[in-house]
């Protein structure tokens, strides 16, 4: 048996990483390509709202997951477009992503603010009290297995096979890439729309699990998080989901700092994981000296007359 | 595809930019129309109303211009960190810092003369944007740590401090829906000219022929090219490209502090949330969509002004307020697109 605010705060921070690891593994995928992406907050944000307006309207849980998915793929869609067929500047498609992202999942939401959620998605088992680690893996809803299910199969597809080979070939050099004859466009478009439905699949776990509502702006910074933890895990998958581990205990532990006794303004205590993302940042950036392991081509158009 | 390819063209016109702003607007005022469309409200209506409310009379051209205020001086300031090919994302952040000081020096200072003291605040205002981005400078310059980030995460913390301090030490006990600092005395309010046109205008004007002359004219603008270029280059010409770095940072974050701070003196009077609605976000749009050039923030970030004006009074009548950023969005995402063709030509290959 396990003392019950320590299952709480265990549940927590599965349900808070799992949140965060999504974004940041789909994050991964495209940089991998060479391509930057700072959307992820404006593509959460349409995930979250088209997944929710489909689960109010259609009851159907499923429909709503897919539906968000295919949204923010489509959405990031917009970014592959102007950056990788068009070779505009990734740093400014993305934050316009951002910003586009959030006004338009704000107008979309208008109606839905405040509304209830009558469908959840499902869990393995359904033990509103577990009592032990197992139980409270166990209670954990599929998306959570989805999430590990991901993070294998991409660590697996990333160095295993041909396909992940070539995706980070595009990534590492592109020219040579494309002297090799992959398709380095198709490639890079292709691994920004995977980005787009993992992000997606985020939004559509914050409104239709994690909160479980709709409000304006409610990714508050999640896709920013993601994007440091993309740097945090080295560009690696079990890495980036380490530390999502980490950012998911701090944003649990911080509000309960209070009920384990720890006398601590409310309001203090909010900005908290933005400090500590900081933080975790500088010391990280410093430790490697360089040595990040981003993939080399990241935010530099590929030109086929250049070669 | 395989048999084309991507050309850049040589001699761009220095015009192209101006253009591809207005098919960007073009495009965004077509997408504007659809999602009023879909929203079953009459676009032409809504724009003529949106037109009408922001430009339509002395004061509500007034306010637009007040209203573009903080969304030039923040954008000025990020083409000046631009210059050495950095990013700041952090300029809502600044805003509320800049806001902050202001509030901070304006409760413990014993300033009497009110022109004295108001001229005071408003560096206090450029002071406070330059301790916000202060983390994020040292730790990009002397460290290399991704400053887009970092930027953008000091917005959060920014916005945390500004509500602990309106709901703690500086909680006004007579806002009771509305947490809030209390009102500053009106012997700072910034005065206005003529219609609503605030002082902060005329600071603005200014800080635009500043930022303009810093940028293209000035030997410290030539050095903070030379700066964001190669290593080497500046090594040659024996410039501290990092000091240069560093320095031009804590500026830009000064021109977005010393926006908060005449929100502060000039619009809110108060410390609250609603010192920035977004303008530092926008502020990155204006920079951007004009290619960091001082003047085009300028006549861009008037326009925006009138058309967050326009947004915020359709409203009233059950428009979504968020039109207004969709169309700023779109507007530069259509001008990305339009200057593909610009700047690029497509060609076949000739062995093809």
């Amino acid at each position: 048996m396990l003392d019950i605010q320590l299952i709480g705060l265990l549940n927590a921070t599965l349900q808070a990483a799992t949140l965060l690891f999504i974004a940041a593994l789909g994050e991964l995928i495209t940089e991998k390509s060479g391509i930057l992406n700072l959307g992820v907050e404006g593509m959460i944000a349409i995930g979250a709202v088209s997944g929710f307006m489909t689960a109010i309207n259609t009851e159907n849980i499923y429909l709503a997951i897919i539906v968000g998915i295919l949204s923010s793929a489509a959405f990031a869609s917009i970014h592959a477009l102007v950056t990788v067929l068009l070779k505009q500047d990734q740093t400014v498609s993305g934050l316009i992503l951002t910003i586009l992202g959030l006004a338009l999942s704000s107008l979309m939401g208008k109606e839905y603010r405040g509304k209830k959620l009558n469908v959840k998605i499902e869990s393995l088992s359904n033990n509103n009290e577990p009592s032990n680690f197992i139980e409270v893996l166990m209670s954990q809803n599929i998306v959570f297995y989805i999430a590990l299910i991901l993070m294998i199969s991409v660590s697996y597809l990333l160095q295993n096979t041909l396909f992940g080979r070539r995706l980070q070939a595009v990534g590492e050099d592109s020219k040579a890439a494309d002297s090799m004859g992959l398709k380095v466009n198709r490639t890079q478009f292709i691994a920004t729309c995977i980005g787009g439905a993992f992000a997606g699949l985020s939004g559509v776990y914050l409104t239709l699990s994690y909160v479980p509502y709709w409000t304006d702006n409610m990714t508050s910074g999640r896709g920013w998080i993601a994007l440091a933890l993309v740097i945090f895990g080295g560009w690696k998958p079990y890495r980036t989901a380490l530390g999502a581990l980490l950012f998911g205990f701090l944003e649990a532990l911080v509000p309960r700092l209070q009920t384990y006794g720890f006398d601590l303004n409310p309001y203090i205590v909010k900005i908290t994981p933005y400090i500590i993302t900081i933080f975790i940042l500088v010391i990280l950036t410093i430790y490697k000296g360089g040595r990040t392991g981003a993939p080399k081509n990241i935010g530099i158009p590929f030109f086929r007359e250049n070669r | 595809m395989g048999n084309f390819f991507l050309s850049k063209k040589q001699n761009v016109s220095e015009l192209s930019t101006f253009y591809s702003f207005l098919i960007g607007f073009v495009i965004a005022l077509m997408i504007g129309t659809i999602i009023l469309i879909i929203q079953e409200k009459n676009p032409l209506e809504t724009f003529s109303l949106m037109f009408r409310l922001s430009l339509g009379s002395v004061n509500s051209f007034t306010s637009s211009l007040n209203k573009a205020v903080p969304l030039i001086l923040a954008g000025l300031g990020i083409s000046i960190i631009n210059s050495v090919k950095f990013w700041n994302i952090g300029a809502e952040g600044q805003i509320f810092f800049g806001a902050i000081a202001v509030n901070y020096i304006y409760i413990n200072t014993q300033v009497t003369n009110s022109t004295m003291l108001i001229f005071v605040l408003l560096i206090s205002g450029f002071v406070g944007g330059a301790i916000c981005i202060l983390i994020p400078a040292i730790t990009k310059v002397f460290f290399g740590v991704n400053e887009i980030i970092t930027t953008l995460l000091t917005n959060y913390i920014a916005i945390g401090i500004t509500i602990y301090l309106i709901n703690g030490p500086w909680k006004d006990p007579g806002s009771l829906n509305f947490p809030a600092a209390e009102y500053i005395g009106e012997e700072v309010y910034l005065p206005t000219i003529f219609g609503k046109l605030s002082f902060g205008f005329i600071v603005c004007i200014t800080f635009t022929v500043i930022a303009f002359y810093l940028k293209n004219k000035s030997i410290f603008g030539y050095e903070l090219r030379i700066a964001g270029g190669s290593e080497l280059t500046a090594i040659y010409a024996g410039i501290n490209a990092k000091q240069k770095a560093f320095i031009a940072m804590l500026i830009g974050g000064g021109f977005a502090g010393l926006a908060g701070g005449i929100e502060l003196l000039g619009q809110t009077h108060r410390l609250s949330t609603g010192i920035s609605q977004g303008f530092g976000y926008t502020a990155i749009i204006v920079a951007a969509i004009t290619g960091m050039r001082p003047i085009g923030i300028f006549l861009v970030g008037c326009l925006f002004g009138a058309l967050s004006i326009g947004g915020s009074v359709i409203q009233t009548v059950g428009v979504s307020t968020y039109i207004a950023d969709i169309i700023q969005a779109s507007t530069l995402m259509g001008a990305l697109i339009s200057q593909f063709f610009f700047n690029y030509e497509i060609k076949r290959k000739e062995n093809a």
